[in-house]
C-alpha cells in the first residue's frame, strides 16, 4: 500500500529532480503509445525538439505561442494567490479578441495606425476585464462559486463570438471575418515568415509588472492576506469588495489583451479558432510555476515548445493528431503527478493483518 | 531505576530539529502504565513537538522510541495509533460538517466500503458511557460547544484503540467545571490501565491531576519529579529558571473619562440567533472592566460588535463620544479600537504568512511601511523585529510562516501588535489562553500597564481568578446581558458563581 506524508519542507534537489524525472516518465508513456502507433519515438521526439527550438523561426513560432500564455498566467498568478479560483480565462481571451476586433473591423478607417491598435488593446483588456468582473460580483455579492460561474462564462464566450462569426460579422456566410486592415495589425517584430510580435514585451512586461504587484506592493499583500485568513482580512480593514474586484480585473484583462494581441497579429482575422484554449493551458502554467508570474514566462515556453513541437511532428511525420495530444498530456499528467512526490513523502508499505 | 515491566513508553535521546532552532535536545522520557504524567514547560519549549514525534506527525533526527518492550518506528500517526498511541492535538482536528459518527470513523483502516452508522453509534455511546459521559453520535460537530467537541476527540481515540492518550493543552479551552469533567474521565482512564500524557500550564491543574511531571526548557530535558514531592513554586521555578511572581501589584489610579459605551446593543451569532440582548455597558480610561460568564453567553459578539466585525441589529456604540455604530474596522482602528481575539489563527493572524506580514497586518498603511502603492518590506522586518525583541517572542525564522510558532509565541505576537498600536480602548477575549506561567505574568503585567496609562480594557474571560486578580470591576454576562456589575476589591466569589449561571441578579 502507498502511504503518504506530508514534507515539512521540499529538499531542494528533489524541486529540480522531480520535474526533470516527471518530463521523462511522460516521454517514456508517450513512447508507448507511439509504439503501438508504429512511430519510431526517438525521431517523432527529435523532431517535436527540432520543431520547437531547431531555428531561428521555430523558436520564434515557439514563443508566439507562449506569448498569450505569459499574458494570462501572469494574471492568474495573483487571482489564485487570493484563492479567487479564476478558471474562466478562456472566455475572457474571446471577449477580449471580440471587443478589440470590432475596432479593426468597424473602426473608422482614417484613424492613425498607433491610435487605432493602442485602442484596440484597451478594449480588448477591458472586454477581458468585464468578463471576469462579472463572476467576481456574484461571488462577492451572493458567495457564488467563481470555479462554476467562471467555467460557464467560457461557455457564453465561445456562443457570442459564434453569434457575430455566423452572424453580421462573417463574409458570405463562412465564420469568418474580413481580414484586418493593415493599421489594425499588431506589428510583428521579425522579418517574414516570423509571426512572432510586439504582444511579447506586453507578455514580460505583465509578468515583471504582476511580480512586483504581488511582492511589492500593499495590494499584493492585501490579496495575499485575503487569500489566507478572509476573517483576519476584515480585521486589518482590508477592502474584501475592492481586491477581489481589482484582482478580477487585472486577471481578466491580461486574458482579454492575449486574445485581441494574438487575433490581431498572429491571425489578423477573426474567425471561430482563435486558439482561445490557450486560456487553459495558461491555468497549468501558472501552477506549476508555483504562482511566480516570472517562472510562469519560462513555464509559459515550455509548455508552448511541447505545443509547437507537437504541430511539427503532425505535418513532417504525418503522425495522426491524436498522439500529439496524448504525448503532451502524458508529459502534463507526471508533471502534476510529480508535485505529489514533492510536498509528500511516499512509501510503500505492506498492509498490516487486521 | 524503574523496573521494565512497568514501563509503557520510554523515549531517549529524542532530537528533532527545525530551520533555526533545535526543539528537542537530546530529551528522555519515560511513561508508566496507568500514570497520567504532565509534560510541563515554557512557551516554545517543544513539548508539543516531543508529542508530534510520538504520535508520527514529526520523525525525529535522533533517538529512539521503546513500547512496552519493543522499538518501534513511528512515521505517520496511522503507525502511532496501531501502537495504540491516541493524540488530541491543541487545535482540534474535526471536520465540522461532518457528524460524530463519521469523525469517529475518519481515517480508520479496518473500515469496509460500506458503514454500519448504527453499530458505530452503539460503541460511540457505550464508550460514553463507560465515562460519564453523553455524547449524540448524530450531532454535527459544529452544532457541539468546546468541550462537547474535546470529548469527540477523546472518544476518537479510544474507539481506536489507545492505550497512551496525550492531550495537549486540553483544558486551555475549558471553563472550570468543563475542565473538572474532564479530569473524572482522565482519571478513569487511568484506573483502568491507560496511561496518559497531559501538557498544561496551569499549575494547579497539574498538582491536582497528574502523578509524575516531566519539565523541559528550551527544547532541553530539566527532570522527572513526583507531583507529590513539589510545589507549584518549585515546578515553576524549574520551567522558567527563576521565581515568578503569583501576585500583580495594582497601583490606585485616577479613572478617567469614560471611553466605551455600548447602548441597548442587540446582534445576531453565526447561527442567526440573537445573541445580545440589549446589552449596555461602559468602560472608563484607567479602568480594566472584566466580563465573566460562561462561554457562548454573547461574549465573542459583544466583542466583535465594538471591533466592527459583527454587525449590530440595534443600539450604538459609541468610542470617546464618537458614534462607532457599525463603523468598519479601519474606521475603528483609527479611533484606536484593538482586539486580541480569542480565535487567533481564526481572526487574529494569517497561519500561512511570515512573522513580518502578520506583524504589519494592522499597521501597513502607515508610514514607514507604507511609501504610496508600497511596502517598504525592509521598514516592515524593523518593525517585526522591534515586537519581537520588545515582547521577548521565540521566532526561530522571520520569514517561515506562523503557524510553526508554539502557540504562546503566537499570543505573544499578537499581543504585542495590537499594544503597539497605542490603543484607546483594548479589548482583550482569554488573552493568557495557553501561555505559560512567565508569559501569563507578563500579559497581565501590560494590561494593567496600559490601564494605568489610561487605556480602557476590556478584558473577557473565563477564568475567574484572572479577572479578580487585574479587572477593577467585573461585569457578569448571562444570555446576551450584563446581569450586573461588581467591583472587585470587595466582591464575592459565590455571588458571581451565581449570576454567571442565571441565577440572581447584581445586589443593589
Ligand atoms: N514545523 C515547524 N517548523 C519550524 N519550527 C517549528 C515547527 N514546529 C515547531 N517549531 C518550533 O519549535 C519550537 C518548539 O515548539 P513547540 O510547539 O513544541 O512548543 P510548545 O512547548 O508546545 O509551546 P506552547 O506551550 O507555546 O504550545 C518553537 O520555537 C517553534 O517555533
Ligand atoms: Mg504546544
Amino acid at each position: 500500500m502507498l502511504r503518504f506524508e506530508k514534507r515539512d519542507k521540499t529538499p531542494v534537489q528533489l524541486r529540480v529532480l522531480v520535474p526533470i524525472c516527471s518530463v521523462l516518465l511522460g516521454l517514456f508513456m508517450g513512447s508507448v503509445v507511439m509504439l503501438f502507433a508504429r512511430v519510431n519515438p526517438l525521431r517523432a521526439y527529435g523532431a517535436i525538439i527540432k520543431g520547437a527550438f531547431g531555428s531561428a523561426y521555430t523558436f520564434s513560432e515557439t514563443l508566439v505561442i507562449a506569448v498569450p500564455l505569459i499574458l494570462i498566467s501572469a494574471g492568474l498568478c495573483l487571482v489564485y494567490r487570493m484563492k479567487f479560483f479564476n478558471i474562466g480565462a478562456k472566455g475572457q481571451y474571446i471577449i477580449g479578441a471580440i471587443c478589440g476586433s470590432y475596432l479593426a473591423l468597424f473602426g473608422p478607417a482614417t484613424m492613425s495606425r498607433p491610435l487605432l491598435l493602442t485602442l484596440m488593446m484597451v478594449l480588448g483588456t477591458l472586454g477581458g476585464a468585464l468578463w471576469a468582473i462579472i463572476p467576481a460580483l456574484l461571488k462577492v455579492y451572493w458567495n457564488v462559486n467563481e470555479v462554476i460561474a467562471t467555467l460557464l462564462l467560457n461557455y457564453i464566450a465561445s456562443y457570442i463570438l459564434w453569434f457575430f462569426m455566423y452572424g453580421t460579422w462573417g463574409t458570405r456566410g463562412f465564420p469568418l471575418s474580413k481580414n484586418f486592415a493593415l493599421n489594425a495589425q499588431l506589428p510583428r517584430i521579425l522579418p517574414s515568415p516570423s509571426r512572432l510580435h510586439i504582444g511579447l514585451f506586453f507578455g514580460l512586461a505583465a509578468a515583471v509588472i504582476v511580480w512586483i504587484i504581488i511582492r511589492k506592493t500593499r495590494f499584493g499583500y492585501e490579496a495575499r492576506v485575503l487569500g489566507e485568513n478572509e476573517r483576519a482580512a476584515r480585521y486589518a480593514g482590508i477592502n474584501v469588495f475592492k481586491t477581489v474586484i481589482i484582482a478580477a480585473v487585472i486577471s481578466g484583462g491580461l486574458a482579454g489583451l492575449a486574445g485581441i494581441a494574438h487575433t490581431s497579429a498572429v491571425l489578423r482575422v477573426l474567425q471561430l479558432e482563435i486558439n482561445s484554449d490557450y486560456g487553459y493551458t495558461a491555468i497549468i502554467a501558472a501552477w506549476l510555476a508555483g504562482l511566480d508570474p516570472l517562472v510562469a514566462v519560462g513555464i509559459s515556453v515550455l509548455l508552448a515548445a511541447l505545443e509547437a513541437g507537437g504541430y511539427q511532428i503532425q505535418i513532417v511525420m504525418r503522425v495522426p493528431f491524436g498522439i500529439v495530444g496524448v504525448i503532451e498530456s502524458s508529459i502534463l499528467f507526471c508533471l502534476l503527478a510529480g508535485e505529489i512526490v514533492t510536498h509528500y513523502r511516499v512509501t510503500l508499505t505492506r498492509r498490516l493483518a487486521a | 531505576m524503574e523496573g521494565q515491566e512497568q514501563l509503557m513508553l520510554v523515549m531517549s535521546n529524542i532530537t528533532k530539529r527545525f530551520p533555526g532552532i533545535v526543539a528537542n535536545d537530546h530529551v528522555n522520557f519515560a511513561l508508566r502504565k496507568g500514570e497520567i504524567h504532565t509534560l510541563l514547560g515554557e512557551n516554545g519549549a517543544g513539548k508539543s513537538t516531543l508529542m508530534n514525534v510520538l504520535d508520527g506527525i514529526y520523525y525525529p533526527d535522533e533517538g529512539e522510541i521503546v513500547i512496552e518492550g519493543k522499538r518501534v518506528d513511528l512515521r505517520s500517526p496511522l503507525d502511532s495509533m496501531k501502537h495504540g498511541i491516541g493524540m488530541i492535538h491543541q487545535n482540534f482536528m474535526l471536520v465540522d460538517s461532518l457528524s460524530v459518527i463519521e469523525n469517529v470513523i475518519l481515517g480508520l483502516e479496518s473500515q469496509g466500503f460500506y458503514i454500519d452508522k448504527k453499530s458505530v453509534a452503539d460503541r460511540i455511546e457505550a464508550i460514553a458511557r463507560k465515562y460519564n459521559f453523553r455524547v449524540d453520535p448524530y450531532a454535527k460537530i459544529w452544532q457541539l460547544s468546546v468541550g462537547e467537541q474535546q470529548r469527540v476527540e477523546i472518544i476518537k481515540t479510544l474507539f481506536k484503540g489507545a492505550r497512551i492518550l496525550i492531550l495537549d493543552e486540553p483544558t486551555a479551552v475549558l471553563t472550570p467545571q468543563e475542565s473538572e469533567e474532564l479530569f473524572g474521565i482522565l482519571r478513569e482512564m487511568k484506573s483502568e490501565g491507560k496511561s496518559i500524557i497531559f501538557i498544561s500550564h496551569k499549575l494547579n491543574e497539574v498538582m491536582s491531576v497528574s502523578d509524575r511531571v516531566t519539565v523541559l526548557r528550551k527544547g532541553l530535558l530539566v527532570g522527572t519529579v513526583d507531583t507529590a514531592s513539589v510545589t507549584e513554586r518549585e515546578l515553576a521555578k524549574m520551567m522558567i529558571g527563576r521565581d515568578v511572581l503569583f501576585r500583580l501589584e495594582r497601583k490606585e489610579i485616577e479613572q478617567g473619562r469614560e471611553v466605551l459605551k455600548v447602548e441597548d446593543a442587540q446582534a445576531h451569532n453565526d447561527r442567526g440567533i440573537m445573541a445580545l440582548n440589549k446589552l449596555s455597558i461602559s468602560v472608563h480610561g484607567g479602568e480594566i472592566m472584566g466580563v465573566a460568564g460562561v462561554a457562548g453567553n454573547g461574549q465573542v459578539e459583544l466583542a466583535e460588535c465594538i471591533t466592527g466585525l459583527r454587525h449590530l441589529v440595534s443600539g450604538h456604540v459609541t468610542v470617546e463620544g464618537i458614534d462607532v455604530t457599525n463603523a468598519t474596522p479601519c474606521t475603528l482602528a483609527s479611533a484606536g479600537v484593538n482586539y486580541i481575539p480569542a480565535d487567533r489563527l481564526g481572526v487574529g493572524l494569517v497561519p500561512n504568512l511570515s512573522t513580518v506580514d502578520n506583524a504589519m497586518l494592522r499597521k501597513y498603511r502607515q508610514k514607514p511601511m507604507c511609501r504610496g502603492t508600497f511596502i517598504d518590506y525592509g521598514a516592515a522586518c524593523t518593525y517585526a523585529d522591534g515586537l519581537i525583541e520588545k515582547f521577548d517572542i521565540a521566532v526561530p525564522l522571520r520569514n517561515a510562516p506562523i503557524k510553526v510558532l508554539s502557540g504562546g509565541n503566537m499570543q505573544k505576537l499578537l499581543l504585542a501588535r495590537e499594544i503597539a498600536e497605542n490603543p484607546r480602548l483594548l479589548i482583550a477575549e482569554h488573552p493568557t489562553r495557553g501561555l505559560d506561567v512567565g508569559a501569563t505574568e507578563f500579559v497581565r503585567k501590560t494590561l494593567l500597564e496600559e490601564r494605568d496609562n489610561g487605556v480602557a480594557v476590556l478584558l473577557i474571560s473565563e477564568d475567574l481568578d484572572e479577572i479578580l486578580m487585574v479587572a477593577d470591576r467585573v461585569a457578569v454576562m448571562y444570555e446576551g446581558r450584563i446581569v450586573g456589575i461588581v467591583d472587585t476589591h470587595h466582591v464575592d466569589i459565590a455571588q458571581i458563581g451565581l449570576m454567571m449561571a442565571g441565577a440572581v441578579g447584581a445586589k443593589a
